[in-house]
């Protein structure tokens, strides 16, 4: 990639974000909806690519796109009675969509009002998954989060096991 | 046409909105959790945006997007793990019908 | 001989041991009673043959006692006893009287329901006439007084059920109420004299006296005598108490409290002498009490009534012999009359009871029914009117003797005239009941215990009176046989009243038509048939006016004093009711108020506990966006 970041690709891929999320909500079946997310998903993990960050890109690809979505149709699956219950009313909540517009409006005109130094420039010094790793698994770096984050995923699975467990137990 | 942070930060914040209102309005939860699905995909956009422009070096951003997709992951994995256990229970995993906290 | 207190108090020992027992327990003690006046008896007759004859004039204590209850302004207060020779005598006429009328009254009362109470009162009223001869100071005196009044009242009124008893003990207590002021108003005066109530110190202070002081005195003891002794006005109370027992009556109304205003006058006769016209004043009424005594004693159909107006007459006769400053004539007729009129009381009630009537036009030929009765009833009859050789006779005498001697002689024609009545309405008496043609049947006499006081009391009329001279001589004064000319004047009334009722009722083979001669003489016998107006004119003057203050009053204080506490009470309920309101409605409004405020607070913030994760998640993103849009509009 140059430098600068393309304003092209930057559009198509936000395009593709925004319309999947908003496909995601208006969607009245539920599995295209997870295909929705899906789609964001991707398109997310290409504004990663876009933005040198081709590690996280991977790890998001592989994370969401794929065992994210996966385990979402499977739950639907498992927990629709007819196929016909996949097909739902599209949940419409007036106060929910003020406050959301309410909460973007003021985002925007906050990131409007006050304009960061480091807008324009794209800095020269690119990230580096060789870096990465090293940084990743250095004593001064992240390594003890990465322990911490190898537990959580530990705890969460065994937690996850034990809930969907059949029986009294 | 050269993009600054700024337009993937509105990108964030526009991805974060519409994740809300899914996750304030959806009844369905597996719906729900997509829309949390979302709010965090937003948020990693908005750690690597501002990763890249502001410390490239030491590429804070990126390790920070790392780590919230393993939590969320891990989130994920339960949040559905709690959805069958509630389909088990209630037979339908409405949040409409987990009313129990109701005063 | 301090023993001598027990003569009045084993009576009232019998009242109270009485007073505490129950009704039944009580009807069965009646030994107790009439055993503690026997005792009292002997023991009068003991001590009167200790007492000496006194010296020449003045009857001097035998034995003093007295006892101190009180100090009383750094004085002490005492209340003694004292026995001297009036008291002597007395003692053993009213004890004497008294276990006759208590033995007797064993047989009247049997069947009574509250004989027991009837024989404590009784003794109570024995007890209270001892202590009133006895007393030393007139405080004592007065005390008596007033408890013979009560047991009075209470015996007349001894058959509360029925309306005659009642009314009757109402007027006898209030009339001689009447007197009472007159008595306490004497007492008053003398203390003032006297500074104290000792009767020696008194009656030794006398000459000391001011003339108005003496009057003042004189007529308030005057006024009591008369009020207790049934003297003119104040007599119309006797008649009506003729309602109680009989053997009560010969107790009270002919031996006892009757003769109490004579003694009260004999005691306090040198009062009396130092108010010439207070004396004189005694004598008049006396004379016109006999009189009228006598008029109404001759109308009477009831025996009891006649006998009533027959004691107002010798009473009458008794004042009179006070008016002639004779202690002697005095009190010799007043002991001869205890016993003989006792004695036709009580001959009264068993001719009463045997007939089963009071009214003599209902009576005959009760003389070969009751024999004993018959006896004795004619000597009580003849000694009443003055016949030789019973007692009443040697008492009259007296009495017209020191009448002469006061050189009163209008008042010997009255004693006179007043014989003559009494022999004749004894003699009508006497023919209408034991004479004439049998009215009832089944007649028989009394019992025993009722005839055997009447023999007591009969044979004493016979023989006392031949102690004249010694009796005058016990007093202290020269004492003498009558005159023959008295003998022969006395007789020939006496006879002159014997015959002319003899004439009217006697006579066997004609029944005389009395109606022609009430016809005319109507003007009189119509106003003795109505008691001389005497009760007509008392009800008009003080009765009828005193009940219609007491109605107005009694309209004043149901309306004006009940209306207004009512009306207060009627406010109050109304207050309440208004509180109540006010404390329903707005009270209990504002707690209600603020328990529904709360509960209505509490519904409505209870619906923002949904329970439902997406409404938590918005009102914190509300508060999120609330506080971004506050640093927003600061920041701009």
């Amino acid at each position: 990639m140059a430098p600068t970041v393309s304003g092209v690709a930057f559009a198509i891929l936000a395009a593709l974000c925004v319309g999947g999320a908003v496909g995601m909500l208006v969607a009245r079946n539920i599995v295209h909806a997870a295909f929705w997310l899906l789609e964001v998903t991707i398109a997310s993990a290409g504004l990663f690519l876009l933005l040198d960050a081709d590690y996280v890109a991977i790890v998001q690809l592989l994370v969401y796109a794929v065992a994210v979505a996966i385990l979402m149709i499977f739950s639907i699956m498992i927990t629709l009675r007819r196929i016909e219950d996949a097909v739902r009313p599209r949940d419409f909540s007036a106060v929910a969509a003020a406050l959301s517009t309410v909460f973007c409006a003021s985002m925007l005109w906050v990131l409007r009002a006050f304009p960061q130094a480091p807008s324009q420039e794209l800095p020269a010094v690119a990230p580096d998954v060789a870096a990465l790793g090293k940084l990743l698994f250095s004593a001064q770096g992240w390594s003890l989060p990465f322990e911490i984050a190898s537990l959580i995923l530990t705890a969460a699975l065994v937690g996850a096991v034990w809930w969907t467990k059949e029986g009294d137990e | 046409m050269r993009v600054g942070v700024e337009p993937f930060l509105m990108l964030a914040a526009v991805l974060f909105s519409l994740g809300l209102y899914g996750a304030l309005s959806k009844k369905a939860t597996v719906q729900l959790l997509m829309s949390l699905e979302l709010m965090s995909i937003a948020v990693n956009i908005n750690l690597v945006a501002l990763s890249r422009f502001v410390t490239p070096q030491t590429m804070e951003g990126l390790f920070f997007a790392i780590f919230t997709m393993v939590v969320s992951a891990a989130e994920i994995g339960l949040g559905l793990g709690l959805v069958l256990a509630i389909y088990r229970q209630a037979r339908t995993s409405e949040v409409t019908n987990l009313t129990e906290l109701k005063g | 001989m301090d023993w001598l207190v027990a003569i009045p108090a084993l009576p009232v020992v019998a009242f109270v041991a009485l007073v505490f027992m129950p009704r039944a327990v009580r009807n069965k003690a009646l030994w107790l009673p009439v055993g503690a006046i026997s005792i009292s008896t002997v023991l009068s007759i003991v001590a009167f043959f200790q007492m000496h004859p006194a010296e020449e004039g003045v009857t001097e204590a035998l034995w003093n006692r007295s006892w101190a209850l009180a100090t009383i302004n750094g004085k002490a207060f005492e209340l003694g006893l004292q026995y001297d020779a009036i008291a002597a005598i007395l003692l053993v006429v009213v004890t004497v009287v008294a276990t006759c009328v208590q033995v007797y009254s064993l047989g009247y009362m049997h069947r009574d329901e509250r004989e027991g109470w009837y024989f404590a009162v009784l003794s109570l009223f024995t007890a209270a006439m001892l202590a009133l001869v006895l007393a030393d100071n007139l405080l004592l005196l007065f005390v008596a007084w007033e408890l013979m009044g009560l047991c009075s009242y209470l015996l007349i009124g001894f058959w509360y059920e029925l309306e005659a008893p009642r009314k009757a003990s109402q007027k006898a207590f209030l009339t001689t109420r009447v007197g009472d002021m007159g008595l306490m108003f004497a007492l008053v005066v003398i203390f003032q004299q006297c500074g104290t109530w000792e009767l020696a110190e008194v009656l030794g202070s006398v000459h000391t006296w001011t003339p108005p002081v003496a009057m003042a005195a004189a007529i308030g003891l005057l006024f009591g005598a008369m009020g207790k002794s049934a003297q003119v006005p104040l007599h119309v109370w006797l008649p009506d108490a003729m309602a109680g027992p009989t053997p009560a009556s010969a107790l009270i109304h002919a031996a006892t409290m009757v003769a109490a205003g004579v003694y009260l006058l004999t005691r306090m006769l040198p009062v009396l002498e130092a108010a010439p016209p207070v004396l004189f004043a005694t004598l008049v009424i006396g004379a016109i009490t006999g009189l009228v005594g006598g008029l109404l004693a001759a109308v009477q159909h009831d025996v009891k009534k006649v006998l009533a107006y027959s004691t107002i007459s010798q009473l009458g006769l008794m004042f009179m012999a006070i008016g002639s400053a004779s202690v002697v004539a005095t009190l010799f007729h007043l002991v001869t009359h205890a016993f003989f009129k006792s004695l036709l009381f009580l001959g009264a009630g068993v001719i009463i009871h045997s007939a089963r009537t009071q009214d003599m036009r209902e009576m005959g030929g009760l003389r070969k029914h009751m024999p004993v009765t018959w006896a004795t009833f004619a000597i009580g009859s003849l000694a009443l009117a003055g016949v030789i050789p019973f007692s009443g006779f040697f008492s009259k005498d007296e009495i017209i003797a020191s009448l002469m001697h006061a050189h009163q002689t209008w008042a010997v024609g009255v004693v006179l005239a007043v014989s003559m009545l009494t022999a004749f309405y004894m003699t009508r008496l006497y023919f209408r009941v034991f004479e004439g043609p049998e009215q009832t049947e089944g007649i028989h006499d009394g019992h025993k215990s009722m005839l055997f006081p009447m023999v007591v009391l009969a044979a004493i009329t016979c023989v006392i009176g031949f102690a004249s001279p010694s009796f005058a001589g016990f007093l202290g004064e020269h004492g003498e046989w009558p005159s023959v000319q008295l003998i022969a004047l006395s007789t020939t009334v006496a006879a002159l009243g014997i015959g002319t009722g003899w004439w009217f009722y006697g006579r066997p083979w004609i029944v005389v038509n009395t109606a022609v001669y009430k016809e005319r003489s109507a003007w009189l016998y119509n106003a003795l048939k109505q008691k001389l107006y005497f009760d007509i004119a008392y009800d008009a003057i003080f009765i009828k006016p005193f009940m219609r203050v007491a109605d107005f009053l009694w309209g004043f204080d149901s309306r004006v004093v009940d209306g207004a506490v009512n009306g207060t009470a009627r406010g109050f309920v109304l207050f309440a009711s208004a509180s109540q309101l006010f404390d329903k409605n707005v009270i209990d409004g504002i707690v209600n108020g603020i328990a529904s405020l709360s509960k209505n607070v509490g519904s409505g913030l209870r619906s923002l506990q949904t329970g439902r994760i997406q409404s938590y998640q918005r009102f914190i993103l509300a508060a999120v966006v609330l506080l971004m849009l506050f640093l927003v509009v600061k920041g701009a």
